[in-house]
């Protein structure tokens, strides 16, 4: 009860900061960075390229993009993944983007489902760039977004509001097991944005249950979340899903710091978790807790090693401290988490 | 007496059902508005230069609330606030670079935007604007590269300091993006969103976005909002004047409005240069549309004028669908005449398993089994409809009633068919053939067979205990009556019935009556049809005098058909049993030609005369005369004069003795028939039937149908034992079935009664066995 009314505390600290936060956020992609890292992912028709998984587009993709480009604090850019992100992808009837885009299909949309993950960074980052470039279509595009997100894929569940991975396949009617989530989908930063400028879900229970959800997922010897959980009863790993802390989870800690929800036995708890004895990032079994793949990129060892620095003053190791573009995922984390430790957390660097 | 049709309306309606969905009617139209879509979808960024009307801007207005218009949607654009300076930067680029069709769109969107604009005489005359960036901007546009054309302006503006782009250029990059959007929607049925990115788009709807127009149209009418659709579409063709778009767009109306609407558009067609109308071709495929969906639909009721348009496309084009269509039409309205015509006409152009199914099955209707069969045979293998059809068609041959002498040839092809079907109707009608033929014990096999196939049914119990009653077993139709006792009264009172009929006769016609009436199978046939042909004579219960038998009908539909008997080779005249009662038939006779010893052969034989000019009782001497010399067909004639007596010894004397002239003379069928004419002694009886059996399964054998060889064999087993040379038969008869070990069984019986056949025979299995291996 005790820890409830902290984590209430620390939420309402958080919202108020919400606004405030956003404001220093521009430009804390360096633009060499940037550069770097669009002329490896981004084509010229404003694709944000997944290079690690056949060079499919998606919407998660996009949203990383656009959250980018702003930080990045490059409109001309921003405009151009937004054109493509809004031509190619948000065409649903729900409002939302369809998550999957081929380059070597025809219609290049091969699902039309939704990930919700990728609407909230889509609307996050619109809002934060209609909001500080003054421009309107971003802000009535966000919006239609966020009352999509809220509809299609916010629902009540045992009297605590969760976030639908997707608005087909994962929910309690569509599966036995279901509802089934995704804790990695709770992109903690976008919540209380969006609880400002729509009242018609409750986002700040949402994400609140999010941050109680990652308190009691901690299963097996490593007291880790699983990706994907069946919500149904006590959260347990989803059928049909390998039971791993994998590439999803990984990047809890970070949208837990972005957030600035500095949880330290949660944070504290994920990143020895995640991490080997000798130090890296490792992707283990949910069950055994054996490791079943050992990361070394950059992108993923800057996770716990910002946790460190968060909550104990531990520096940046110096190989994470510069950007090197990779993969499209474990660069565009690194990329997150630079930004973050330059505008919150100088003193890492 | 009318002629029974047997079950064929669930058929004719399974067919049609099938024929329509195979055809899955619609107008080819779909397809070719596609290409006319496709090919603006081209031109579409620059759009085609057409828009030269002011105010064609359609209202799409938010999705949601249903539009009541009087006018044809016109909405003025939304108009600039102040005094429009027109900005003609793209004409001017469009001119430089010499793309005459994007200039006159461009001066066609800026004169719908602003009437009161004037186009400068010559774009290229005006001083060339050097602005590069800006030109490599329109480029982008020209390029359709939206997402660049957005970084190009906004790198632009970061790094010039008050530098804005063209409103034009920025409103052209708005709606075509929304152009993107609404399509990749479109394609992905996101219809709510087509609407939602059309409504906010007024400017998109011209007709020079043609292909937004439909799909804007496409989405109304795929989420019910049909009113809506229809304005859509009436506003095209009340304000945009390419011809194939025009048409292309009623085209893609068809599929998606009901006929009134789609009326209500027909009827803005325009009168073209040769006095016909723009939307003929359109009329054509609706009215085909509407009788090919009343081809699988008898409810549904076509107009006149489509009827008689596509009566009228059928007899002037050459193709094969227009009749086929119209032939289903008037089969599932009973019209079996005109259904006949037309399936005919369809046949005729292209001979296809479909216009064979209908042609058969107005056939059928029509009594004309026979061509229906003949029809069907070569389609029956084509799908399970066919099949069917092909099935009926036997079934309603073989139950024509008066029964009419199927071809050997015909049978030979139909049996092997019913077998493989397993269609228990077919096999019942088999059996009635075979009992009007007086072959019970082939039609208690083909009754057993159908009651294999369907258990419980009724006429073919009804049959199969006639079939008893009349090989005298008296415990099988006891059996047949418990099973069916107060299910069946016909069955029940079958001994009741016995007594009012003359053993050895068929039974009343009316079976066909009854065993439809009662096994509810006749009501399914709800055409006028089923009401003519209930049998008249399903009232009398007891045919009055002179009883005219099914049998004697038979028999003189044969005679009639005489002719082609003596075509007919002479076979197994040794198997024909040689009469053992004396009394019967005095064998006295020389086989001298004109020896007139005996009482039968007064006058001799040898010289032909009509035996109609003989009494009874010398034609009946005479029969037998000419067979002593070998002449069946002869004795045949004069035995069927023997009939006529008023003995009922001699007219059964007479009986028997045509009987064994067909025997003789190798047709088996019409001496069953024979057989018939008169009560026989059952001793006589036995030996005939046992007579026909070795002759119909040495006739099967020899036609290569070892199946049907068998079935005789097997039936004949039960009457008499069987013979070393039928056995024999039998033996051969499994080897052809590869029934290896059931023919070495009987080789080796045949063998040990120290047989050389038989030796034979196991050498024959052997070779066969060891080439196997």
């Amino acid at each position: 009860m005790r820890a409830y009314a902290c984590l209430l505390c620390l939420l309402l600290a958080w919202a108020g900061s919400g606004v405030a936060m956003a404001q220093n956020l521009s430009g804390t992609v360096k633009p060499a960075d940037w550069a770097a890292y669009k002329s490896r992912f981004i084509d010229a028709g404003g694709r944000v390229i997944d290079d690690a998984n056949g060079n499919i587009s998606h919407s998660e993709g996009q949203g990383y993009g656009l959250l980018l480009a702003y930080l990045a604090n490059s409109k001309a850019d921003f405009d151009l993944i937004w054109s493509f992100t809004k031509t190619e992808l948000l065409l649903r009837d729900d409002g939302l983007a369809m998550w999957k885009w081929d380059p070597s299909a025809k219609p290049h949309i091969t699902d039309s489902n939704n990930a919700s993950d990728g609407d909230i960074l889509i609307a996050y980052a619109l809002l934060l760039a209609g909001g500080e470039w003054e421009r309107n279509d971003f802000i009535g595009a966000a919006k239609t977004i966020i009352g999509g997100i809220g509809k299609s894929n916010v629902v009540k569940w045992q009297d605590r509001l969760l976030l639908l991975p997707g608005a087909k396949g994962f929910s309690e009617s569509d599966r036995t097991d279901g509802p089934i989530i995704n804790l990695s989908y709770w992109v903690f930063e976008a919540f209380p944005k969006f609880a400002s400028i729509d009242k018609t879900t409750d986002w700040m229970q949402l994400s609140m249950t999010g941050v109680g959800l990652l308190n009691k997922a901690s299963a097996g010897p490593r007291s880790l979340p699983t990706d994907w959980m069946s919500a149904k009863t006590q959260l347990k790993p989803a059928k049909g899903f390998p039971a791993e802390f994998g590439y999803n989870a990984l990047r809890i800690p970070l949208y837990l710091m972005r957030a600035r929800i500095y949880d330290r036995e949660l944070l504290t708890r994920l990143r020895k978790g995640m991490t080997s004895e000798s130090g890296q990032v490792v992707i283990t079994d949910s069950d055994s807790g054996n490791v079943k793949e050992t990361l070394s990129d950059a992108g993923y060892a800057i996770i716990p090693a910002l946790v460190a620095c968060v909550l104990d003053k531990v520096k940046l190791p110096e190989a994470v401290r510069s950007f090197e573009p990779s993969l499209y995922y474990p660069s565009t984390l690194h990329l997150l988490s630079l930004s973050f430790a330059h505008s919150q957390h100088p003193e890492c660097l | 007496m009318k002629k029974p049709v047997l079950i064929i309306a669930p058929l004719i309606v399974a067919c049609a059902a099938a024929f329509a969905l195979q055809q899955s009617y619609l107008p080819e139209s779909a397809t070719a508005g596609e290409t006319i879509r496709s090919a603006l979808l081209g031109g579409a960024k620059g759009s085609s230069a057409q828009a030269d009307s002011a105010g064609e801007y359609v209202v799409a207005q938010s999705g949601r609330t249903p539009a009541r218009r009087t006018q044809p949607a016109l909405e003025q654009p939304p108009a600039p606030a102040t005094t429009p300076k027109v900005d003609e930067t793209a004409l001017r680029y469009f001119a430089r670079q010499g793309d005459q069709r994007r200039l006159a769109a461009e001066i066609a969107r800026l004169r719908a935007l602003y009437p009161d604009w004037t186009p400068p005489a010559d774009p290229l005359a005006v001083p060339v604007q050097t602005d590069a960036s800006l030109d490599a901007m329109w480029k982008l546009y020209a390029d359709g590269k939206l997402a660049e054309l957005r970084k190009a302006v906004q790198d632009r503006q970061s790094t010039e300091q008050g530098w804005t782009p063209p409103a034009d250029l920025m409103d052209r990059l708005d709606l075509a993006e929304a152009r993107e959007q609404l399509i990749n929607a479109s394609d992905l049925k996101q219809y709510d969103t087509v609407i939602r990115v059309g409504a906010a788009h007024n400017s998109l709807m011209t007709c020079s976005e043609i292909d937004v127009l439909w799909r804007t149209a496409e989405a109304f009418a795929k989420t019910d909002r049909e009113a809506r659709a229809k304005a859509a579409y009436a506003y095209i063709l009340d304000t945009c004047t390419d011809p194939a778009e025009r048409l292309a767009t009623v085209q893609k109306a068809l599929p998606l409005l009901t006929r009134p609407d789609l009326d209500t558009l027909l009827a803005k067609a325009k009168i073209l240069p040769d006095g016909k109308s723009e939307f003929d071709s359109i009329r054509d495929d609706l009215a085909r549309k509407a009788v090919a969906d009343a081809g699988s639909d008898p409810k549904l009721v076509v107009p006149q004028p489509d009827i008689e348009r596509v009566e009228k496309l059928a007899t002037a084009t050459t193709g094969p669908s227009d009749p086929l269509i119209l032939g289903w039409y008037y089969l599932r309205r009973n019209n079996f005449e005109a259904a006949e015509k037309w399936f005919k006409l369809s046949y005729d152009r292209e001979s296809a398993p479909s216009s064979a199914q209908g042609l058969a099955l107005a056939m059928i209707a029509r009594s004309r089994p026979a061509e229906a069969e003949a029809v069907m045979y070569e389609w029956r293998d084509s799908s399970d409809d066919t099949k069917a059809v092909y099935m009926a068609a036997v079934a309603n041959l073989l139950a024509q009633d008066p029964p009419v002498e199927i071809a050997p040839a015909i049978l030979q092809r139909m049996v092997p068919e019913v077998l493989e079907a397993k269609d228990a109707n077919a096999a019942q009608q088999l059996g009635w053939y075979a009992y009007l033929l007086n072959q019970f014990e082939t039609a208690s096999g083909w009754f057993s067979m159908a009651l294999q196939w369907k258990p419980d049914d009724e006429p073919s119990s009804y049959g199969l205990v006639l079939t008893r009653q009349q090989l005298g077993d008296a415990a099988g139709v006891a059996a047949i009556q418990r099973r069916w006792a107060g299910r069946s009264e016909r069955i029940a009172r079958l001994g009741e019935q016995r007594k009012t009929r003359q053993p050895g006769l068929a039974p009343s016609p009316e079976r066909f009556g009854d065993t439809l009436e009662q096994t509810q199978l006749r009501p399914t046939l709800t055409t006028p049809l089923a009401l003519q042909d209930m049998p008249a004579s399903t009232s009398p219960p007891t045919p009055p005098a002179p009883p005219r038998t099914l049998a004697d009908e038979v028999a003189e539909t044969i005679s009639r058909q005489r002719a082609d008997a003596y075509e007919q080779p002479a076979l197994q005249t040794e198997q024909a049993p040689r009469p053992r009662s004396p009394e019967a038939r005095p064998r006295q006779a020389p086989r001298g030609a004109t020896n007139n010893a005996g009482a039968r052969s007064v006058r001799g034989c040898t010289t032909t005369i009509d035996p109609q000019a003989l009494s009874p009782e010398n034609a009946l001497s005479r029969g037998w005369c000419l067979m002593d010399i070998n002449r069946p067909l002869e004795a045949a004639a004069a035995f069927e004069r023997g009939l006529l007596s008023r003995s009922e010894a001699q007219r059964s004397d007479a009986a028997y003795g045509q009987s064994l002239a067909y025997l003789r003379a190798g047709l088996s069928d019409k001496a069953a028939v024979a057989a018939s004419k008169a009560r026989q002694q059952q001793s006589r009886q036995i030996e005939l039937d046992i007579a026909l059996l070795s002759s119909r399964a040495t006739e099967a054998f020899n036609a290569g149908r070892p199946n049907e060889a068998i079935l005789a064999l097997d039936q004949r087993a039960r009457i008499a034992p069987e013979r070393t040379d039928l056995m024999i038969l039998r033996g051969y008869s499994y080897m052809k079935l590869n029934r290896l070990a059931d023919a070495l069984r009987i080789f080796e019986a045949v063998a040990a009664t120290g047989n050389k056949e038989g030796l034979r025979g196991i050498a024959t299995i052997r070779a066969i066995r060891n080439k196997e291996y």
